[in-house]
C-alpha cells in the first residue's frame, strides 16, 4: 500500500519543493484558499473522522470548530515537541516529508482564520528547525506563504520556535507558555486553547502527524480517508515500534492492524525469538499490557486497545520480552518523569520524587513488599489530583506494572 | 450590577456575584476550604492542590436548555475527579462538598506529599505558631509520614534573597505566592523559579537581590516559614507577642499597622517592638505595607533618644525647663515662633497652634512643599477608596515619584491602572509608575504648571480627564520646592474644579506630602514659610519635631540669629545642640494620638511600649507650657485634646475618638484562625478612621489662588540646576537609625544626564563635587538619560541641602575620595 | 492485780522506747549527709549538652509556652559556624527560669523537642533576694568536661546544619 504520511518512502526527494509540487503538493491548499470557505475545510476534516495524533485522540475537526470567533486574532500551533520516550514519528515527517506537514498546517490556519502559525519544536530538534526554516523560506519564495495568497485576501506566516528541552512543553498549555517566553508550566484549564490560547487568543494546537493527514484528506476527500482504518478510528497511523524487536522503526499502518502483525510481520519478531511479555502502546506514559494471544490479536485502534486496559496514545509501541523485569521498567519511567516534572503542582512534584526513591530501592533489591504496596498507594494518591496529565501519566506504568506483574516485584524485593 | 448566582456548599445556600471563585464563595458562607497557593488578592494558580473539593453541576437537557429534574430536585452530576476550589468559578445550582471522605483523603494526600520535602523544623521556625502548613497538617494531615526521613533532600536553609528577606529552601512548598505578589500586585518581577520538578527553587532575579520596597509582604503571605525577615529572624515566637494597633508615621499614606511587642533582655527586660505588621484597612493600605514602614521603626529605640530635659546643654528637671521656657515666652509673647513638622500628631499640632495663637506668635510648618490649604477645599471627598477606581476613572500623578515617596499609593494606583483606570503620569523624568501609565508625559523642568494647564485643552488626554467618571490628582514636590509645589497645587486644583472633579468621593486632590501628618498640620493652621532666616531673626524659636540645622547648614546659620531656642524632639540632633532648652518628646510608639493622612483620613494610633526616660508627649509639653502661660490647653490626655480639637477645627467637627475606632466588615477576611487564606496580616479591630469632608463637598465657597504662569526655576544654557527629589530610604532621622537599611540608604548619589556626565568627565559610580548656596559637598554619580541635560537630581535628606531648585557648580572628581 | 497492769503497760512502752535506741536511725544528717532522690524526682532544671559539648537547647521557647507558671523566659539568636552554641541555626541567647515561680511540674521537659531541659535531682535552692531566684542560662547549663568543648566555639563549616540532629522515622 502506498503511504499516506510517509510518502517520501515511495517518492524520492519529496522534501524538495518542486518534487512535492509535481506530486500534487499544495493543490489542496490552493483549492481551499481560492475556492472554499474556511468552515468548509473544517467540515471536510470533521467528516473524515480524523482524530488528534498527539495522544488524546480528540476529533480534530471538532476542535477546529470550537475556535472562538468573537475573539481575534487566531493562532495555529503545531506541537512538534515529540518528547514522549519511544515516539519518533514527527521527526521523520518533518525531515523527509516537510511540505505535507507544512501544507496541513497552512490548511488548518486557513480553516480557523489564523494569519500566523507556530511550530514548537523541542530544543534537541534544532537541526529540524533549521531545515523547516529553509522549507518555509522556499514556500515564501514560491508564493505559498506570505501576503494575499493565490490572489485571495488570505495571508499566512509560519514561524518555528525552539523549546529548551522539556517534556512538559509537549503539554499544549505549557507549550503556549513556552512560546510566550514564560516558564514551561501548564495553565489551569478551562479555558482551553480554542478559547484562550497563545497570548490569550483563540488557538488551535495539533500534533505534527495530525496536520500531515490534512492535505490528502482535502485532496481525496473524507470518504477516501474513512475507508481506511476502523469506524471509530479512521485513517492511518504511524506506529513507532521500539523495544526488544528485531526491526524497530516507524510503520505507517491503518488503524485496526493487530499487535501481532506489527510486532511479527513488520518488526520481524522479538530478539532471540523470546516470548513477548508486555507492551507499552503509548511510550513511557502508557499502561503496561499483559501480552497473551488475545492481546496480540487485538486490533490497534483507540477503542480496542482500551479493552486491554491501556490507551493507544501516540502509538509508540514499546515491546518488552521476558528478559526484562517490570520493576526495572517502572524504575526507568519514574526516573524520566521525576526528571521531567515541572514542579508546579504538589502531587506530581513530590509524588515522583517519592516514587523514584521507592522504585530505586525496589529495583536495587533493598526494598520490601511494604515498599511495593506503598509505591502503589503513592501512585494512586497522585491520580486525579494533578494539574495536568503528566502526573497522571507517571502513575500509569507503576499502577499497571504492580497490579499486572506482581511476580516481578516479589522477585525484586528482599525475602 | 453583576449577576448573582446561588450555589450550595455543604448544604448551605450561598448567593454570590458571577465570577466568584468557589473558595471565596465558601469563605463568604463561613466555610473554610484550606489553601496554600491561593490568595484572595491574587489570580489563582492551582499549584498546591490543597483546595480539592467535590463539585457537582446541574445536568442540563441539551434540547430544552432546562435542568433535568430528578425527584423534584435538579439532577446533579458530580465530576469524576476532585476539583480545585480556587480555580473554579461558581455557576448557578452548583453543589460543592468539602467534607466528604474523598475530599478528606485528598487533603491528607496533598499534605503528606508536601511534608515529604519539608524539614519539619517547626521548633526553630519563625512561622511556627502562625504557620498555615502547621495548622492545616494538624487539622487535615496524616498523623505520621510513610516517607523515610533519610531520603529527604536537604537544601540550603540560609539563603539571603536580599538583605531584608531570607529564604529557607527546604521549607518552601513552591506555592509561588511571593513570585505572584511581585508580578501581579507590585509589578516588579524580581523573584522567579529556577530549575524544575523537585529542584524548583525561588531565586531573586534582581541586582541587588530582591530589589523591591514591598519585600516584607512576601513574608506575610508565605504559607510556610520559607521567607523570613532579617529584622525578626528568631526574634520571638508568635504566641509570645502582644499586638498594639498603630499608624505608620513614615509617609502620608497612613498605613494601618500592628506593633508586635515583647519583653527583651537586651532592653533590660523592658517591652520592645519586635516587628511591625500591616493591619487591614481596605481603603488605605489593604493588607500591605512597604519595607520602610516595616523596618524603619528602630529609630524610636535609638541610643540618640533624648531622655531628660536640658537647659543650656546641662541636664535639668522638667520644672526648671518649664520655668525657663515659660518665663521666656511670657516676656516676649508675640516674638515666639513655633516651627513644627508633620511628624507630630494632630493633637500636638493643635496644642502648639493654640500656644502660638495664645501668645500672638507665629506658627510655621517645616516643609518644602505647599498646597495643603487646597486639599482641604478640593481634596478627595469622604468615602474615597483608590481600590474602587477602575475603568472609566482617571488618575493623574504629577511631579511625584510615588514609588519612592508613598509606596503603598504606588501599589494602589498601579492596581487601579490594572483594573482599567486611565493613569496619567507627568514628571520631568522616568519614574517606576510610568510603566503602568496610559499616558506618560515628560515635561521640561519649569513646565509643571503648563503641563497641568494643558490638560484643560482639546487633546485626547484632556478629554479623557474631563470626561472621566472619577478623577484623582496626586501632586508632589519631585523637582520642586515650596514655591513650585504650591503653584502646581493651585494648577491641579483649578483643573479639578474646572472639570467638576471635586466635592465627591473618589474625586479630588491629594498631596504627596513629605511627612506623615503634613496634612494634619495644614488643617491645624500651620503654614510653611519660604524665608525661615528672617522668620528666626531675633525671635524666640520653639522647634518641635524638626531638625533644620541638620538638614541645611543655611538654616543652622539662620538659627544663630535667633534670640532663644527651645527644641522639642525625640532624638539628639544638630538643632538640639544649638538649643537653649531641649525638651525630650515621646515617640509615637509610646503614646496615643491621631494622624491625618494625605487622603485626609484621621486615624488613631495607640501606645505600644513604655516611655523612654522622662520624655513627655509633644501635646502634653505644649499643653503644660500653655497652662503655665494661663491658656486653657490640655496637658494630660491626647484624646481630650482631640475632643477639643474637634470642637474648634471646623473640618473635624462632629468627630470623636469612638468614631475613629469604628470598624466594619472587610473583604477579604484576614487575620483570624485561618492564616492560610490571607496571610499573617492583622485584622482591623481598632478602627478604620474617618475621612474629613472637603469644603467643596459641604457646598461651601471654594476660593482657589491664582495660578502663576511662571513656576519653578528652569535650567539655563550656561549652568546646571540642582533639583530636589525624594528617596525612600534616606538619611532622615526616622530611617537612618535602622542598621538593616544602611545598604539601601547608600551614599548620597546625584543623577546626571549622560551628556552632562560626559562633559564633566565622570561615569556612573564616579564622584563629583557640588557647590551651591555657598556650600559644597561630594556625591556619587548615577546616569539617568530621561532627565534634562541641564539638571542634576539631588536626593533630599541625604546630606545635600537642596530645598528649592538652585543653580549648582558641578565638578567631576578624578579620584574616588572617601567622604 | 489492778496495780500490776499499769506498771506492765508502762514497762512495755518503755521497752519499745528502749528497743528503738538500737534501731537504725531514720533521720538523715542533712546537710552533712544527703539522701538519694527517687528516679523520677523533679528537682532543679539542667540544660543538657550533646557529647561533643554543643548545647541541646535550640531556643524554641516551647518550654516557656508549656510552662503553667510562666517561669521560663527564652530569647533566641542565630548560630554561625564561627560562633556556634548548638546544632542548626538557632540557639538560646537568653534562658532564664524563675525558681520561685516554678512548680516543678515537668511540662517543660515534655515540651522540649531536643530533650535539652531536664529536671535534675538538685533541690537545694535558697535565695536571699528575689532576683537571685532567676537562674540564667549559665547556671542552668551543664558544665563541660573539657574546656575545648565549651560553647560558643568555632566549628568546621557546614557540619552542624540540623537543629534536631537525629530525626528518625516514627516507629510504632
Amino acid at each position: 500500500m502506498a503511504h499516506v504520511l510517509l510518502r517520501h518512502r515511495d517518492i524520492p526527494n519529496l522534501n524538495q519543493l518542486d518534487v512535492y509540487q509535481k506530486n500534487g503538493g499544495f493543490e489542496a491548499f490552493q483549492k481551499a484558499v481560492t475556492a472554499m470557505k474556511p468552515n468548509e475545510v473544517t467540515d471536510v476534516v470533521k467528516a473524515s473522522g480524523l482524530r488528534g495524533r498527539g495522544g488524546a485522540g480528540f476529533p480534530t475537526g471538532m476542535k477546529w470548530s470550537f475556535i472562538d470567533n468573537k475573539n481575534w486574532p487566531h493562532y495555529v500551533v503545531a506541537n512538534a515537541d515529540e518528547s514522549e520516550p519511544g515516539t519518533f514519528k514527527d521527526r521523520e515527517i518533518m525531515e523527509s516529508n516537510p511540505f505535507q506537514f507544512l501544507e496541513g498546517l497552512a490548511l488548518a490556519s486557513y480553516a480557523v482564520g489564523a494569519n500566523a502559525a507556530y511550530i514548537y519544536l523541542r530544543g534537541e530538534f534544532w537541526q529540524v528547525a533549521a531545515l523547516l526554516d529553509e522549507k518555509i523560506a522556499d514556500m515564501e519564495k514560491a508564493g505559498l506563504l506570505g501576503e494575499k495568497l493565490f490572489g485571495s485576501d488570505y495571508s499566512l506566516k509560519i514561524y518555528t520556535h525552539l523549546g529548551a528541552g522539556a517534556y512538559i512543553c509537549g503539554e499544549e498549555t505549557a507549550l503556549l507558555e513556552s512560546i510566550e517566553g514564560k516558564r514551561g508550566q501548564p495553565r489551569i484549564r478551562p479555558p482551553f486553547p480554542p478559547a484562550y490560547g497563545l497570548y490569550g487568543k483563540p488557538t488551535i494546537v495539533n500534533n505534527v502527524e495530525t496536520f500531515t493527514n490534512v492535505p490528502l484528506i482535502l485532496a481525496y476527500g473524507a470518504e477516501w480517508y474513512k475507508s481506511m482504518g476502523t469506524p471509530d478510528s479512521a485513517g492511518v497511523k504511524i506506529f513507532s515500534l521500539s523495544g526488544r524487536v528485531k526491526k524497530p522503526g516507524n510503520y505507517e499502518l491503518p488503524f485496526g492492524t493487530t499487535f501481532r502483525e506489527l510486532v511479527y510481520n513488520y518488526g520481524g519478531g522479538i530478539l532471540d525469538d523470546r516470548p513477548v511479555k508486555a507492551i507499552m502502546p503509548a511510550g513511557a506514559s502508557s499502561s503496561l499490557i499483559v501480552v497473551d494471544d488475545k492481546a496480540l490479536d487485538t486490533p490497534m485502534d483507540y477503542a480496542s486497545v482500551r479493552t486491554l486496559g491501556a490507551d493507544l496514545g501516540s502509538a509508540s509501541v514499546i515491546v518488552i520480552d521476558d528478559t526484562v523485569s517490570i520493576d526495572w521498567v517502572i524504575n526507568k519511567t519514574i526516573h524520566f518523569f521525576k526528571h521531567e516534572s515541572c514542579g508546579k503542582c504538589t502531587p506530581c512534584r513530590e509524588g515522583n520524587h517519592w516514587m523514584l526513591h521507592l522504585t530505586e530501592r525496589i529495583h536495587s533489591g533493598e526494598g520490601s513488599q511494604n515498599d511495593v504496596s506503598l509505591l502503589l498507594n503513592v501512585a494512586k494518591q497522585m491520580q486525579g489530583k494533578c494539574l495536568c496529565a503528566l502526573g497522571e501519566f507517571a502513575t500509569m506504568a507503576v499502577v499497571t506494572g504492580i497490579e499486572r506483574f506482581p511476580q516481578d516485584f516479589q522477585k525484586a524485593v528482599k525475602a | 450590577m453583576t449577576k448573582q448566582l446561588t450555589l450550595t456548599i455543604d448544604g448551605v445556600q450561598v448567593t454570590v456575584p458571577e465570577g466568584t471563585l468557589v473558595v471565596d464563595a465558601a469563605k463568604m458562607a463561613g466555610i473554610d476550604i484550606p489553601v496554600f497557593c491561593y490568595h484572595p488578592k491574587m489570580e489563582p494558580a492551582g499549584n498546591c492542590r490543597m483546595c480539592l473539593v467535590e463539585v457537582g453541576r446541574p445536568v442540563i437537557d441539551r434540547a430544552t436548555g432546562q435542568a433535568v429534574m430528578e425527584n423534584g430536585q435538579p439532577k446533579i452530576q458530580f465530576m469524576p475527579k476532585l476539583e480545585t476550589a480556587c480555580t473554579n468559578t461558581v455557576s448557578e445550582g452548583m453543589v460543592v462538598l468539602t467534607q466528604t471522605e474523598k475530599v478528606t483523603e485528598g487533603r491528607k494526600g496533598t499534605l503528606e506529599f508536601l511534608l515529604t520535602s519539608h524539614p519539619l523544623d517547626c521548633p526553630i521556625c519563625d512561622k511556627g505558631g502562625e504557620c498555615p502548613l502547621q495548622n492545616l497538617t494538624v487539622e487535615h494531615g496524616p498523623g505520621k509520614s510513610r516517607f523515610l526521613y533519610d531520603e529527604k533532600q536537604h537544601l540550603a536553609k540560609h539563603v539571603p534573597l536580599g538583605e531584608l528577606i531570607w529564604l529557607d529552601r527546604e521549607r518552601c512548598i513552591q506555592c509561588a505566592r511571593c513570585i505572584r505578589f511581585q508580578d501581579e500586585i507590585v509589578g516588579e518581577a524580581v523573584l522567579g523559579f529556577e530549575a524544575r520538578g523537585r529542584m524548583t527553587q525561588i531565586i531573586s532575579l534582581s541586582e541587588p537581590g530582591f530589589d523591591s520596597v514591598f519585600s516584607g509582604n512576601t513574608s506575610d503571605i508565605c504559607p510556610v516559614g520559607a521567607l523570613t525577615t532579617a529584622d525578626f529572624r528568631f526574634g520571638a515566637r508568635p504566641w509570645e507577642l502582644k499586638a498594639s494597633a498603630s499608624i505608620c508615621s513614615q509617609c502620608p499614606v497612613g498605613c494601618n499597622t500592628t506593633f508586635n511587642t515583647r519583653r527583651e533582655a537586651k532592653a533590660g527586660g523592658e517591652i520592645v517592638i519586635k516587628r511591625v505588621m500591616p493591619r487591614q484597612n481596605e481603603e488605605v493600605n489593604e493588607i500591605w505595607m512597604c519595607d520602610k514602614g516595616r523596618f524603619a521603626y528602630h529609630y524610636a529605640e535609638s541610643a540618640q533618644r533624648l531622655v531628660k530635659p536640658t537647659v543650656r546643654q546641662a541636664k535639668a528637671s522638667w520644672t526648671d525647663a518649664f520655668d525657663l521656657v515659660t518665663q521666656t515666652f511670657e516676656a516676649s509673647k508675640s516674638d515666639v515662633v513655633v516651627l513644627a513638622s508633620g511628624r507630630l500628631s494632630n493633637e500636638d499640632l493643635f496644642n502648639l497652634k493654640s500656644l502660638a495663637d495664645g501668645l500672638g506668635g507665629k506658627s510655621i510648618l517645616y516643609t518644602d512643599m505647599g498646597g495643603g490649604n487646597l486639599t482641604a477645599q478640593v481634596g478627595v471627598g469622604q468615602g474615597t477608596d483608590l481600590g474602587k477606581l477602575g475603568k472609566g476613572d482617571t488618575i493623574l500623578v504629577v511631579a511625584s515619584d510615588l514609588y519612592e515617596e508613598a509606596p503603598v499609593w504606588y501599589l494602589r494606583v498601579k492596581q487601579a491602572a490594572d483594573r482599567g483606570a486611565t493613569l496619567i503620569v507627568a514628571n520631568s523624568r522616568h519614574t517606576k509608575l510610568e510603566r503602568f501609565a496610559r499616558y506618560a508625559i515628560r515635561y521640561a523642568n519649569g513646565d509643571e504648571v503648563k503641563t497641568v494647564a494643558d490638560l484643560q485643552g482639546d487633546s485626547k488626554i484632556a478629554q479623557e480627564f474631563a470626561n472621566a467618571q472619577n478623577a484623582v490628582v496626586f501632586f508632589g514636590s519631585d523637582g520642586l520646592g515650596l514655591n513650585g509645589s504650591a503653584n502646581l497645587a493651585a494648577a491641579c486644583a483649578k483643573l479639578l474644579q474646572d472639570t467638576k472633579h471635586v466635592g465627591k468621593a473618589n474625586n479630588g486632590l491629594i498631596g504627596v506630602w513629605q511627612r506623615a501628618n503634613d496634612q494634619g498640620a495644614w488643617e491645624m493652621g500651620f503654614r510653611p514659610e519660604a524665608d525661615l532666616a528672617s522668620a528666626f531673626k531675633n525671635k524666640i524659636v520653639y522647634i518641635v519635631g524638626a531638625d533644620p540645622a541638620g538638614d541645611d547648614p543655611a538654616l543652622a546659620l539662620a538659627l544663630k540669629g535667633a534670640r532663644f531656642i527651645v527644641v522639642q524632639d525625640i532624638l539628639e540632633t544638630l538643632t538640639t545642640h544649638m538649643a537653649d532648652v531641649v525638651l525630650p518628646a515621646q515617640a509615637y510608639t509610646e503614646r496615643e494620638g491621631t494622624y491625618t493622612s494625605g487622603e485626609r483620613r484621621v486615624q488613631r494610633f495607640y501606645a505600644a511600649v513604655p516611655v523612654h526616660g522622662e520624655a513627655k508627649a509633644d501635646f502634653a509639653i505644649a499643653g503644660e507650657i500653655g497652662r503655665r502661660l494661663g491658656l486653657n490647653t490640655e496637658n494630660g490626655s491626647a484624646m481630650v485634646t482631640f475632643d477639643r480639637l474637634a470642637a474648634s477645627v471646623k473640618d473635624f467637627a462632629g468627630l470623636d475618638t469612638n468614631k475613629l475606632a469604628e470598624v466594619k466588615p472587610q473583604w477579604p477576611i484576614v487575620g483570624r484562625g485561618d492564616l492560610y487564606y490571607g496571610g499573617t496580616t492583622y485584622e482591623n479591630k481598632q478602627g478604620l478612621g474617618v475621612q474629613l469632608s472637603t469644603a467643596a463637598e459641604r457646598g461651601e465657597a471654594v476660593s482657589l489662588p491664582e495660578v502663576r504662569a511662571e513656576s519653578a526655576l528652569r535650567p539655563r544654557e550656561d549652568q546646571l540646576l540642582a533639583v530636589p527629589v525624594t528617596k525612600l530610604y534616606d538619611r532622615g532621622q526616622t530611617v537612618a537609625s535602622t542598621e538593616l537599611l544602611t545598604q539601601r540608604i547608600g551614599e548620597p548619589t546625584v543623577s546626571l544626564h549622560p551628556e552632562t556626565a560626559k562633559r564633566l568627565g565622570v561615569a556612573a559610580g564616579g564622584r563629583v563635587s557640588l557647590a551651591f548656596n555657598g556650600l559644597s559637598a561630594e556625591a556619587l554619580v548615577k546616569i539617568d538619560d530621561t532627565i534634562s541635560a541641564g539638571v542634576v537630581l539631588v536626593p533630599r535628606s541625604m546630606g545635600l541641602a537642596v530645598r528649592e531648585p538652585v543653580s549648582v557648580q558641578v565638578l567631576g572628581l578624578a579620584e574616588a575620595k572617601v567622604s | 492485780m489492778r496495780v500490776i497492769e499499769p506498771v506492765w503497760e508502762l514497762g512495755r512502752g518503755l521497752a519499745r522506747t528502749f528497743a528503738s535506741l538500737f534501731e537504725k536511725p531514720v533521720t538523715v544528717q542533712y546537710p552533712e549527709e544527703k539522701r538519694e532522690v527517687r528516679p523520677r524526682f523533679r528537682g532543679r532544671h539542667v540544660l543538657k549538652r550533646y557529647e561533643n559539648g554543643l548545647e541541646k537547647c535550640i531556643g524554641c521557647s516551647l518550654c516557656a509556652a508549656a510552662c503553667p507558671a510562666d517561669a521560663i523566659f527564652v530569647e533566641a539568636s542565630e548560630n554561625t559556624d564561627e560562633n556556634r552554641f548548638s546544632p542548626g541555626e538557632r540557639y538560646a541567647s537568653t534562658y532564664e527560669i524563675n525558681m520561685l515561680r516554678c512548680i516543678y511540674c515537668g511540662f517543660c521537659e515534655d515540651a522540649c523537642p531536643t530533650e535539652a531541659i531536664v529536671l535534675g535531682d538538685n533541690y537545694e535552692l535558697s535565695f536571699t533576694d528575689r532576683r537571685q531566684a532567676i537562674y540564667p542560662k549559665e547556671m542552668l547549663l551543664e558544665p563541660v568536661p573539657d574546656a575545648a568543648m565549651t560553647t560558643p566555639r568555632k566549628v568546621e563549616p557546614g557540619v552542624y546544619q540540623r537543629s534536631v540532629p537525629e530525626m528518625k522515622d516514627p516507629q510504632d
